[in-house]
């Protein structure tokens, strides 16, 4: 195997055991709690088909929608802005906020912000950014990057987020959880009530309205978007829906997936800034909508990628991100979605292994509420790797030979009794646990069963000349 | 601006002449199952909105009289052990004279109106941040889901359901609905006539630190809804 940055995370993650504790944990309970959330839908599988209707439908017209959705927006009073890629959206917040004179920016959870560096933006301008979601707020404590779509510091254990924040904060060190929420919510209740500015991400869009929907159960996004008197909402041009009836439907399936809830805490819809008579909230909303590259996905095979509504159920179901977590990705969408949308966004070139961490297994179709069908994009993706020449040296010569060999029956034959014969002395218990390189690649992580005492073929030869029923050939070839 | 926005929907327009996506351009269709549910009574509704709220942790609160539902709200204003609360007008508050019973019991309720003004607007956040409990009324609730439907209007702060750690919400009975579904339907006028319409499914809480459900981050970590008869 190659020795790429990309191996060398999942390596690492590999080898990281209170990662693997902590990843244990949370998918396995992320996918009960789904299960369980989806358990009290009346006519689940129809209201996802619907979910996914309304996708499609919205996608199909998305320019009369975005358009649609700018005017009703302007007509409550917001300000609409069009920013075509990532330093076009830094550009209008980093503006606003010293124009109005922002020091301090509170941030409710954006996954937009991340994908454009929103913070370092904001920082390289002399203005203070805080996370106010407790992951993001952790893990912008600890320096690093999400780790999961909507749990980002799920990759620390209890005792690490303690040891943290009693570094930074110096609260005194403990493991319980609720004392660490604790000194967070003071810290971050000073940070909301000083703050000039609140950045937020957007769930959707509402056309009809100009509304937009945040969802959240901390209480972090409410405040973010209420208390300081300018509100910057990032919003990716395909987060719309035509009605508020269709957003119902959206948000039926949205916690359902993400945390099992039948409804967040929290479900935020803003329509406009603050109304001249109202006692309180911002009285400047701006809506920055992002399009860095959605655009061009639209045009492409690539374009259902953008059902997604970022609830983060195909990161828990998928066998390779619960091995590996989401930082090994190097993207900032993990999981099978990012998988499929870092390529898309930023071209396969740097990207081209993230569409081949997947078995296409199929579990994140099967849990996606709006049934995206990643696999078939992730051969997409690498049928357009392979185009451009980006198939890793071992694979582009060793293909080839096993294609020689595999097609000529005899020559098969040999090489797999060559195997057996080689592997035999390295097997223990009916499995391979090393194997020199370059196929240590795959045991290093993983066993791999012995070849059989027997080959199938000859097995089956020996059942015809019994005469054995066909059905029991699988039975007895192990 | 105009450019900008004129460029980006031509690029939109360009890609879907080649977009790989399902034939989905027709209007959607109607749900084909229904929205609202006439069959359901109020009774049925509202036990059905106290069974899901109470399992996130909300006390709801079923007084028989205007009485004893300002006595309930009274109680749990005492037990705050605080003085100052943030509180909607009186006439947002469902209940006939609550609003004369709490200033008799001795609370003090905060101006909310926040400047707009820098400065001013900071001294003033920080004053709402003293307030204890947060007294609102609500447009509507949701009885799938146990939730609490606020407004924002002239008369209806923000804070007063996010700011103190404690908020009591007066949801007159006649005001649930089936689903959100419903709550549209029937109310779909009144989004965009204030700000902020918030949709409230139990006390704040978060599971960011392994999973493990904490309640009462950033908003209140007690929800009591007294629903009027």
């Amino acid at each position: 195997m190659s020795d790429t940055a990309f191996n060398k995370r999942v390596e690492l993650a590999l080898s990281d055991s209170s990662l693997h504790i902590a990843l244990e944990r949370v998918t396995s309970r992320f996918t009960t709690l789904r299960h369980n959330g989806f358990a009290s839908l009346p006519h689940a599988d129809e209201v996802r088909d619907r979910a996914r209707l309304i996708r499609a439908h919205t996608l199909s017209r998305l320019d009369s929608y975005l358009a649609q959705f700018a005017n009703s927006v302007e007509a409550a009073g917001g300000r609409v802005h069009w920013a075509a890629d990532t330093a076009a959206a830094n550009g209008v917040v980093v503006e606003l906020a010293k124009e109005r004179g922002a020091k301090t920016v509170v941030k409710g959870k954006s996954m937009v912000s991340e994908e454009t560096h929103l913070n370092r933006a904001l920082e390289a301008a002399g203005i203070t950014v805080v996370e106010s979601d407790l992951g993001e707020y952790i893990i912008q404590l600890a320096g690093e990057t999400p780790s999961h779509i909507i749990a980002p510091a799920i990759h620390k254990t209890k005792e690490q987020v303690g040891q943290l924040l009693h570094e930074k904060l110096g609260i005194p060190l403990t493991d319980d959880p609720a004392q660490m929420t604790a000194a967070a919510r003071a810290k971050l209740r000073e940070v909301f009530l000083t703050a000039d500015m609140g950045v937020s991400g957007v769930n959707f869009g509402v056309a009809q309205t100009g509304t937009i929907c945040l969802v959240e159960n901390e209480g972090n996004g409410r405040l973010t978007t209420s208390a300081p008197r300018i509100h910057v909402a990032l919003m990716g041009i395909e987060r719309l829906v035509p009605t508020l009836d269709d957003l119902s439907i959206m948000l039926q399936v949205l916690a359902r997936s993400a945390t099992g809830q039948k409804l967040s805490v929290y479900t935020n819809l803003i329509t406009g800034p603050r109304r001249r008579e109202e006692p309180d909230g911002p009285g400047d909303l701006h809506i920055v909508l992002v399009d860095n590259g959605r655009s061009r996905i639209l045009g492409t095979r690539l374009a259902e990628i953008l059902y997604c509504v970022r609830c983060g159920a195909c990161l828990n179901a998928c066998p390779v991100y619960q091995q590996i977590g989401g930082h090994a990705y190097g993207s900032v969408y993990p999981g099978p979605v990012g998988a499929v949308l870092t390529p898309a966004l930023e071209g396969i070139d740097p990207w081209s292994e993230l569409p081949q961490a997947s078995s296409l297994c199929g579990a994140c179709r099967e849990v996606c509420p709006v049934r995206i069908d990643i696999p078939r994009m992730l051969l997409e993706l690498r049928d357009e790797s392979h185009r451009a020449g980006l198939t890793p040296l071992w694979l582009k010569v060793g293909l080839p030979i096993y294609r020689f060999v595999a097609t000529r029956p005899a020559l098969f034959k040999l090489a797999s009794t060559l195997a057996r014969w080689v592997t035999r002395p390295l097997a223990s218990q009916g499995w391979l646990t090393r194997l020199p390189p370059p196929l240590s690649g795959w045991t290093d992580h993983r066993d791999f069963p012995a070849l059989a005492a027997r080959p199938f073929s000859d097995q089956l030869r020996d059942k015809h000349r019994k005469g054995a029923k066909t059905q029991s050939y699988t039975k007895t070839s192990s | 601006m105009k450019p900008d926005r004129d460029s980006m929907l031509e690029r939109i327009r360009k890609s879907l002449q080649s977009a790989y996506l399902p034939a989905a351009r027709e209007a959607i269709p109607p749900r084909p199952w229904p929205t609202l549910q006439p069959a359901l009574g109020l009774g049925a509704l509202a036990d059905s909105f106290t069974r899901e709220a109470a399992a996130l942790g909300v006390t709801v609160h079923r007084p028989e009289s205007e009485a004893q539902a300002t006595e309930a709200v009274l109680a749990v204003l005492r037990e705050s052990g605080g003085n100052e609360i943030l509180a909607w007008a009186d006439s947002d508050l469902a209940v006939r004279g609550l609003g004369e019973a709490i200033r008799a019991a001795g609370f003090t309720r905060l101006d909310p109106t926040v400047p707009r003004d820098p400065a001013p607007h900071r001294e003033k956040l920080a004053e709402l941040g003293r307030a204890v409990v947060g007294v609102t009324g609500a447009l509507g609730g949701l009885a799938d889901t146990g939730t609490l439907a606020l407004l924002t209007g002239p008369t209806r702060s923000r804070m007063a359901s996010v700011l103190p750690p404690i908020h009591i919400a007066l949801l007159p009975l006649s005001r649930i609905y089936s689903t959100m579904a419903a709550f549209f339907t029937l109310q779909s006028h009144l989004v965009g006539s204030g700000s902020n319409l918030v949709f409230i499914t139990g006390p704040s809480r978060t599971a960011d630190i392994e999973l493990t459900l904490t309640i009462g981050v950033h908003g209140p970590k007690a929800i009591h809804i007294v629903l009027i008869p």
